[in-house]
């Protein structure tokens, strides 16, 4: 209903590695061994392309987002032999680096001293790198560090099984070492493999952070997705890429772990982190990628055959960035989910149905209803001179296909759906590279633009390669344009028009909007309910929330602020205002949430000077005082009374109870006896709770003005709290409670309210209670001899119940018997007829009785 | 064709008699139906796999075929196969096969 994860930013990368081609892919390491005098090894060479032809490739410049997708379509195929107009080696979502650069990245990644290169190449190496302000100065001095002459290069790649770093082909650069003599997974080309991968997946990470918009300090998650292991030979697959590359691309607060699923991998990583953050988990997790030494140059043999360059001659990596709901980028819509089960079959019928056609179904969408579809974006100018085909468009026709068979589309629109629903793919064929998450990039602009409203992402992977199955495999999910109404900032929501005829029109309030359980409609509605009254409510929300609210409150942009949750200081009541169900009457609840003073009846007392203010801030003229009949509620009482005695303008109401009485039964609670309920805070808490959704059956509080101002000597910012189980009503309600006060000059009437309980004698009489508490203690200690035992009919009520034995023994130590009991409106010394009299005069002056 | 696949296509051969044995392909485009119908016949055009110069010439037929379609219970082939001969250029594919068939089979 709300709070998809967005996907807030997308980094895609290249490396031209066209020496690696030859060294590092396997089509020309096997070919090597099977056929080393082969044509193709001689030919190979002559087609690699220069690093201006890889930038100005226009499939790279969509990549990094310097062309459109539809660039592509729009560019006469084959690709290879054009160029896009003012290419450059930066783009929107990422770079391209040259093969010099990325093995002094691959440096800087290396912290086990595995890789050197030649000590002047090291420092030019050095000096290139630094100009793209990609690295620390201590990474890049990393760079000049544990280097070697070109003698010793050689002999390590001669004598020490180091596998080579080349430029132009054949000049030998640098090595990457083996990290064990034995242990065949750190062999050198193992390392070589893993450190490529990491090094490209480190520059998509810090592109990342270059090209959006975040603080990389707040990812608390990496999710790496690549197709390599790394893990010595005790634990092959050992893993964590995730973590070893945040840390170099500088995510501090990150963890991370490694998700695997051949191609499909990064569709499945999305999965991981879309659920991760919509389960709140976490609220930043990056799914990261780097590219794939082996894969370089696949499909050379076809390519140098039909006379094209080697298409294959780059390294990729992305890093996605999935976050909280902010109501502006793209939703992952965790719950339109595509899965090819084990049961689930290979016929690619059944395949596109398990992908496609299921989930949609289960949403309630037609297929037609996916605006652009992102399956495989395999660049089919690698594919096709491969005999492998366009792999995107013979997924839209499949697509299309299924469209067709479940009458969403008639067979005659089959072309029609492929050029609409579909892209020309652009991605490099490395594998996991193009499975879908090329396109999330372009698909922010496509869904923030209006162009696109749902797309799908599709991964699919061929398990079988791994010997462990002869499944296949793959997922997909939906993302939809984010509407702004489910979770966002209100900039991007609908105009709320506040009411300028409204009584509070004019006042402005700080609402921090987030924790609520009721989802973000309930926060649009209590908006829309409290500008119907006048009131402008200024929402913040996420992490920044209460930093907004208290900024608001403290430049005077709002008077008031509304809030799930606050911590206030000790001394502060919170005051509630409920609508009692006997008589519709309000009454105002002191206190809800605060903890106005650590001794029991001292906070009772002052939460009832708070709801006094309250009450007379929201206009009650002479508000009654009720105690709430709880514990130190008689002790309460005396307090109060004494302070009425001093003069301090206070009303004591009148129990609906035939006895009457200032202590108020649950029956007063219902009827709203008085004006202000006085109580602890938990049972004030409580109150609040069954007051505003006894209607509803608990989980929506629907009723009231929320659980009040925080109250307290000095404080003067006007915080109103209402819960995350308050429904848009209550939230309404306490920005109208909150308008009221201030309408009323709320700091006005505190002051003066405590002006007059000071002059009263509050601190004397809160003070009052200590030594009688000393008293008690004394009592406690001495072993007072009981008199002789009467009988007792006669009762004295008033008293604690936790003072009840120290007044019996208050009493046996004047010789006068008594006992302790529990009358119907609370704990009673008995006594006998006789003693009553004496009895009060004792116990009062004994302070247990006022 | 993958060198596993060649090689199960061999010991089946040579198990049931190459006579015995009918080849079924599903592969989406005429080409690539085309090239695992003439390693099952001619042998491995790209001398990689276990059939490199092996002539089985066996008999081959794709899926969409109306020879093979015919024999299939219309519900099963419309559930396993009915979308994606919207997507496949039969026509195309039969062409390829029967071109393949007329050149290398041995036992039609």
């Amino acid at each position: 209903m709300n709070g998809y994860p967005v996907v807030k930013g997308a980094a895609y990368t290249l490396a031209a590695t066209p020496s690696m081609v030859i060294y590092n892919g396997t089509t020309q390491t096997t070919e090597r061994v099977v056929n080393p005098s082969s044509e193709y090894l001689v030919e190979l060479p002559k087609h690699l392309r220069s690093y201006e032809d890889v930038i100005s490739y226009i499939p790279n410049q969509v990549y990094i987002g310097n062309a459109h997708y539809d660039d592509l379509a729009n560019t006469e195929f084959p690709y290879y032999d054009k160029k896009w107009e003012g290419a450059k080696e930066d783009g929107k979502f990422g770079c391209i680096m040259p093969e010099d650069e990325f093995y002094g990245v691959m440096h800087i990644c290396d912290v086990f001293e595995l890789v050197m290169l030649e000590n002047s190449f090291a420092e030019q190496v050095k000096e290139k790198l630094a100009k793209r302000e990609m690295f620390t100065e201590e990474q890049l001095e990393s760079i000049l560090k544990n280097n070697a002459d070109q003698a010793e290069l050689e002999r390590l790649v001669n004598e020490e099984h180091s596998e080579g770093l080349y430029i132009d082909q054949t000049h030998l650069v640098g090595v990457v070492k083996r990290a064990h003599d034995v242990d065949v997974n750190l062999s050198a080309h193992v390392m070589l493999e893993n450190l490529v991968s990491k090094a490209s997946n480190v520059i998509s990470l810090i592109e990342l952070k270059k090209k959006n918009n975040f603080d990389p300090a707040s990812v608390e998650y990496v999710i790496d997705c690549c197709e390599e292991a790394c893990g010595d030979m005790n634990q092959r697959g050992g893993g964590n890429f995730a973590k070893a590359a945040a840390e170099i691309a500088g995510y501090p607060n990150a963890t991370g772990s490694d998700v695997r699923g051949f191609c499909a991998g990064p569709a499945h990583a999305m999965l991981h982190a879309a659920a991760l953050v919509k389960a709140g988990t976490f609220k930043n997790v990056v799914v990261t990628a780097g590219g794939c030494t082996a894969k370089l140059g696949m499909n050379g043999k076809d390519h140098v055959k039909k006379g094209l360059p080697i298409l294959e001659d780059c390294i990729a990596g992305f890093s996605v960035l999935v976050s909280a709901d902010d109501g502006v980028h793209p939703q992952i819509r965790t719950d339109i989910v595509g899965r090819h089960t084990i049961s689930t079959g290979s016929a690619p019928q059944k395949v596109i149905g398990s992908l496609v056609g299921d989930p949609l179904k289960a949403a309630g969408l037609k297929i037609t209803e996916i605006d652009k579809y992102a399956p495989e974006l395999q660049n089919p100018d690698i594919t096709k001179p491969a005999g492998a085909g366009d792999v995107p468009e013979a997924n839209y026709k499949m697509i299309a296909a299924l469209a067709v068979m479940n009458k969403d589309l008639d067979r005659s629109e089959i072309a029609n759906f492929v050029k609409k629903h579909g892209m020309t793919g652009w991605a490099p064929t490395q594998g996991h590279i193009p499975s879908g998450v090329p396109y999330l990039g372009p698909l922010m602009d496509d869904c923030m633009s209006g162009k696109v409203h749902k797309a799908m992402i599709i991964g699919k992977g061929s398990l079988f390669l791994g010997r462990m199955t002869n499944l296949f495999d793959g997922v997909s999910f939906v993302v939809q344009a984010n509407d702004g109404t489910v979770g966002g900032k209100s900039a991007a929501k609908k105009e709320v028009k506040v009411c300028k005829t409204a009584n509070y029109y004019g006042t402005k309030i700080a609402f921090a909007s987030e924790g609520s359980e009721h989802g973000q409609d309930n926060i649009d509605l209590a908006v829309e309910l409290a500008a119907k009254k006048g009131i402008e409510a200024i929402v913040s929300e996420g992490e920044t929330a209460h930093k907004e609210m208290e900024a608001a409150l403290n430049d005077g942009t709002a008077q008031a602020a509304v809030t799930m949750h606050y911590p206030f200081p000790i001394g502060v009541s919170t005051v509630g205002k409920v609508i009692t169900p006997a008589r519709g009457k309000a009454m105002y609840i002191a206190n809800t949430t605060g903890t106005s003073d650590t001794d029991r009846v001292s906070a009772l007392v002052k939460n009832a000077i708070a709801g006094i203010i309250a009450a007379k801030a929201d206009g009650v003229e002479h508000p009654t005082v009720g105690i709430a009949n709880i514990d130190g509620a008689r002790a309460c009482e005396k307090a109060l009374k004494k302070l009425k005695e001093n003069g301090f303008d206070i009303t004591f109401a009148e129990s609906a109870r035939a006895d009457g009485g200032v202590e108020m039964r649950g029956n007063d609670l219902l009827l709203g006896t008085a004006d202000v309920m006085v109580m602890d805070s938990l049972t004030g808490n409580l109150m609040m709770k069954m007051f505003s959704s006894y209607t509803t059956g608990g989980q929506y509080e629907a009723m009231g003005y929320g659980y009040g101002p925080g109250i307290g000597e000095g404080y003067d910012k006007l915080i109103m709290i209402v819960s995350r189980a308050s429904g848009a009503p209550v939230i309404a309600g306490a920005m109208e409670y909150a308008a009221n006060l201030v309408a009323n000059d709320w700091k006005k009437i505190a002051d003066e309210t405590y002006a007059a309980a000071h002059a009263a004698g509050l601190d004397d009489i809160l003070k009052a209670s200590a030594p009688a508490k000393a008293a008690e203690a004394e009592a406690e200690e001495e072993d007072v001899p009981m008199p002789a035992k009467e009988v007792v009919t006669a009762a004295i009520p008033g008293i604690e119940v936790m003072d009840i034995d120290n007044a019996v023994k208050a009493l046996w130590k004047a010789g006068i018997y008594a006992e302790g009991g529990m009358g119907c409106t609370g704990p009673i010394v008995q006594i006998s007829e006789a003693n009553k009299d004496k009895a009060v005069e004792i116990l009062t002056k004994a302070g247990f009785i006022g | 064709m993958d060198l596993e696949n060649q090689k199960r296509v061999l010991n089946i051969s040579e198990e049931f008699g190459a006579e015995n044995v009918v080849v079924l392909l599903g592969a989406a485009e005429a080409e690539a139906a085309g090239l695992a119908a003439e390693t099952v016949t001619n042998g491995d055009p790209t001398w990689a796999g276990p059939l490199a110069g092996v002539q089985l010439g066996l008999t081959v037929y794709h899926i969409c075929e109306d020879e093979i379609k015919s024999e299939v219970d219309a519900g099963v082939y419309d559930e396993q196969v009915g979308m994606m001969e919207m997507v496949m250029d039969v026509p195309a594919i039969h062409e390829e096969m029967e071109n393949i068939r007329s050149q290398y089979c041995k036992y039609l």
